[in-house]
């Protein structure tokens, strides 16, 4: 629902432990609605969804829930924050509200940091950042909360070709190496045809299907895009090993 | 009077709770608006200050300590911006700007209804820093140090409500209460500072520590400790001055802080 405007008609899906679920879309059709849904930001008018099996009415364990929002790299560029400070907020959560960050939450901060390598950028201030680093930046500070579901929103959104590829590399490690089941908004249907397990078309309805071999990716594009789609894809255009 | 006298100045009661009172209050008054600047509400200052005038005109007309019914006033006030942002009646500028006007004109109101205090009501609109005394003293540091418990404790809250609130309401951070405690905190400020700078000049001792502080690059602890470092400063160096040159101790309080910020700000452009 936006306001209170119907905008994700149909969806019906499950997400396992593990998965690299790419969600795709045209502009307008419901991505960030129906992540807004699931981290119950936004109302559903019918169904239910359920988190880690929990329906979310009832869910409290938003501290396994990572999510980097679309609009997190416009802020402020004069905002007076390093990056070490920035990555300790993601340690912020209500278990500890009135007390100091501990020195295991710092330890997870420089583990962050050195998983997304911005070691040596630790005590640069944000603003100064490029726009690769800055979104490096944040997904550090959701991965600090040690989450078992990260969720991106077009995280990559006007970085140029390598850094994007970069950035891919370093989120299927994240998946593979620390199992953490991600959930990433992307327009780069490349990217989420060779290196994720699964895909979702959103266009008002939800389009769900299993990334494999025998997947044609104009079969599920077409239902989100219209008929008159065309991806030209193969699959040893990927340049890595697709996940199946 | 010249700079060989300053020393004798601290021999007198009154000098020593003026330079006691504005450094508490110039403490509290940059490290909130450091927040208040980073939220995009410093105009929030002004608006609550002007609202507080409703409050002393009103605690004067009835008799009862002025700054008990500015208190209440500009608590009120707080709230009502809060109110009407969440309502979606207005932005917190336009909120801002209907408190400060309806604040202002309710004082107006009650001094026409009473004459007789208007020489009263002048060392509020100014400040009034020189006649500090014991119990103003005891008021202002018991104010300071809730305010300063309050931001101690739920920093890093109240930081990462500030830099993303949504993103902060996601992890369970109580971000609305916040936000109350700390709109409640803003007032309280406000109206501890009117004694120093007086209600027109109260948002410069909010704003500029922490815009002079923000000019440096440095990291948001940094930042917080040079503005409370400018702001401390600046209220000592201007009661100096005002004392050497006998002008408006707030006045030239308030030009101290626009000395440093015009100082950073060309430093760091030159650099």
């Amino acid at each position: 629902m936006r306001s209170k405007e119907l905008v994700v008609r149909k969806a019906t899906f499950d997400i396992e432990a593990g998965d690299f679920v790419g969600i795709v879309g045209p502009n307008g059709g419901g991505k960030t609605t129906l992540i807004h849904a699931i981290l119950g930001i936004l109302p559903i008018k019918r169904g239910s969804i359920r988190l880690f099996g929990k329906d979310i009415s009832r869910f409290r364990q938003w501290e396994r829930v990572a999510y980097v929002s679309q609009e997190a790299i416009n802020f402020d560029t004069q905002f007076p924050l390093t990056v070490k400070e920035m990555v300790g907020l993601g340690r912020v959560r209500r278990g500890n509200l009135g007390r100091p960050l501990r020195k295991e939450d710092w330890a997870a901060v420089d583990s962050a940091l050195e998983a997304m390598e911005l070691t040596r950028l630790a005590n640069r201030r944000i603003g100064n950042l490029s726009g690769g680093q800055k979104q490096r930046v944040f997904v550090a500070k959701a991965l600090v909360r040690d989450p078992d579901l990260m969720i991106l929103d077009e995280p990559v959104a006007g970085v140029d070709a390598t850094t994007m590829e970069r950035f891919y590399e370093r989120i299927s490690v994240l998946n593979q190496d620390r199992n953490i089941t991600i959930l990433l908004v992307s327009h780069d249907l490349m990217a989420v045809f060779c290196r994720m397990s699964k895909a979702m078309c959103v266009s008002r309805d939800v389009h769900f299907a299993k990334v494999a071999p025998d997947l044609d990716p104009n079969d599920l594009l077409r239902k989100g895009y219209g008929d008159h789609f065309h991806f030209v894809f193969h699959e040893h255009s990927c340049g890595v090993e697709q996940r199946h | 009077m010249t700079l060989f006298d300053i020393p004798r100045l601290f021999e007198y009661t009154f000098f020593r709770n003026a330079i006691i009172g504005g450094a508490i209050t110039a403490l509290v008054c940059s490290w909130v608006g450091l927040f208040l600047i980073l939220r995009k509400e410093a105009m929030m200052a002004d608006g609550v200050a002007h609202t507080a005038f409703g409050g002393i005109a009103l605690g004067l007309f009835l008799g009862i300590d002025p700054f008990l019914t500015a208190m209440i006033v500009s608590i009120l006030a707080v709230l009502g911006i809060s109110y009407m942002k969440k309502l979606g009646l207005a932005s917190s500028d336009a909120a801002t700007a209907v408190m400060l006007a309806v604040g202002f004109a309710g004082g107006l109101i009650v001094i026409s209804l009473a004459d007789g205090f208007n020489i009263e009501l002048f060392s509020y609109l100014f400040g009034s820093i020189l006649t500090i005394d014991q119990q103003d003293l005891e008021t202002v540091t018991t104010l300071a140090v809730i305010a300063v418990v309050f931001l101690g404790v739920f920093y890093k809250e109240l930081l990462s409500m500030t830099f993303d609130d949504q993103a902060a309401r996601l992890v369970g951070i109580p971000v609305t209460t916040l936000s109350i405690g700390f709109n409640i905190l803003v007032a309280v400020t406000i109206v501890i500072s009117i004694k120093v700078v007086g209600i027109i000049l109260v948002v410069a001792l909010i704003v500029l520590p922490g815009l002079s502080a923000l000019q440096l690059g440095l990291s948001f602890r940094g930042t917080t400790v040079a503005a409370v470092l400018f702001g401390m400063s600046s209220a000592f160096l201007g009661m100096i001055l005002s004392a050497i040159y006998d002008v408006a101790t707030s006045g030239v309080i308030v030009f101290t802080m626009a000395g440093i910020f015009i100082f950073v700000a060309a430093y760091r452009r030159m650099e």
